[in-house]
């Protein structure tokens, strides 16, 4: 609903769109939410529009090329078979294809990817090893997370492909990494500095136990 | 022309579009226009932009529509909703300057058309929203006061909780409650 009403940041808008793209059950979700938003749209007053606001519209019209309606560009939509590309909404932040990103060291087992151009907010990128346990740990601030790859368990249950955690600071978990394959995630979080804390936390073990 | 249908003295909008799509019917797009303009343009101003540049924005949209007109389903949304996704997405490209984005949403649009499963038709979707109109004016006040915020001032729950001096858990539970009950109205749960 968030979604719906553009009242989320830009960070946690991708992680979205990213779960949107691979989750139908959810885009027929965020339809109805918009058919609420269109209603209440229809439902209330307009506010009047400056005078010549037609004319200027139409005017607009005529200057369109006349097959215009039958034209429209296609976007580049991802292929869906291919199991090296990313949620093509995260390709604006990470580029397209898994074998290409740049990760980044930042603990025993732990890489991470920080997105470009995230204007509002922090989004990630975050590759845990195999069948790895990561200390007991909260979280800051709001978090949204999605599995791009592997799969974690915590006491919230089991994040496979596709799954969304929405974690906030009341939440304390201890996600285990799933054997085979490292555990991809891409997460938002909405305070600056939160991720080299939350790391630090994350790496002092016992901290919080 | 006849393509006003009356139900409910709604006017059959999808049935505007389908006339701007088939023929580029510059009539029925004007009517759409001065009936949804001043609603986008009451949309647009509601999310704190100034009234100029919403003007622009209703413009863009507008246009937007009138390319588009052929990729109009009316089996999978109202004209309103449609708007409003348009208005929407065009919103948070030009104010925050989000990059991709309405790339992004084209592409998450065209997932489902392919996918798309014919079945629904566009009377009965059409319907959806004259009981969706009954379940928004059947609200009770605080729980409509809300859902506006949400929608139209794109506050989130804790800034609705702030300004209407509410617990969030209450805000959260309303907002519930509200949401289930127009999406009852919808006639599917997801």
């Amino acid at each position: 609903m968030a979604y719906s009403s553009a009242s989320l940041s830009s960070a946690f808008t991708a992680v979205v769109a990213a779960h949107l793209s691979v989750c139908g059950a959810c885009r027929e979700r965020l339809r109805q939410t918009d058919a609420i938003g269109g209603q209440l749209l229809s439902q209330r007053d307009g506010l009047a529009l400056s005078p010549g606001a037609s004319e200027r519209l139409m005017a607009k019209l005529k200057a369109e090329p006349s097959a215009s309606t039958s034209t429209a560009t296609a976007p580049s939509t991802p292929r869906a078979d291919d199991p090296d590309a990313l949620p093509m909404p995260l390709w604006p932040y990470f580029g397209r294809s898994y074998r290409e990103l740049d990760w980044k060291w930042i603990g025993p087992g732990i890489h991470h990817i920080r997105a470009q151009g995230v204007r509002e907010d922090h989004l990630m990128l975050l590759r845990v090893a195999p069948g790895r346990s990561l200390p007991m740990h909260t979280h800051g601030s709001n978090e949204l997370t999605m599995i791009l790859r592997g799969a974690y368990d915590d006491r919230l249950g089991h994040f496979a492909p596709g799954d969304m955690a929405d974690l906030d600071c009341d939440i304390e978990h201890q996600p285990v990494t799933s054997p085979g394959v490292p555990c991809i995630c891409v997460a938002a979080t909405d305070a600056p500095l939160m991720f080299s804390g939350w790391m630090a936390r994350m790496l002092q073990p016992f901290v919080r136990l | 022309m006849s393509v006003t249908v009356s139900r409910d003295s709604t006017t059959d909008w999808s049935a505007h579009m389908a006339a701007v799509a088939a023929r580029q019917d510059v009539d029925a797009f004007m009517r759409i226009f001065d009936h949804f303009g001043p609603r986008l343009q009451r949309y647009l101003v509601g999310m704190s932009i100034a009234p100029s540049q919403a003007e622009e924005l209703v413009q863009e949209a507008m246009l937007r529509v009138w390319r588009r007109a052929a990729q109009f389903d009316p089996a999978r949304a109202n004209v309103s909703t449609w708007l409003f996704r348009i208005a929407r997405n065009l919103y948070i490209d030009s104010v925050r300057n989000e990059p991709h984005w309405l790339e992004i949403q084209d592409a998450l649009d065209q997932l489902d058309d392919l996918a798309a499963t014919p079945g629904e038709s566009p009377a009965e979707s059409f319907a959806d929203g004259v009981g969706l109109e009954r379940a928004v004016n059947e609200l009770p006040p605080q729980q409509a006061r809300m859902i506006r915020m949400s929608y139209f001032e794109a506050k989130s729950h804790s800034e609705i909780a702030r300004e209407l001096g509410q617990p969030l858990g209450s805000v959260k539970s309303s907002l519930r409650r509200a949401f289930a009950k127009l999406q009852a109205a919808l006639g599917k749960t997801p």
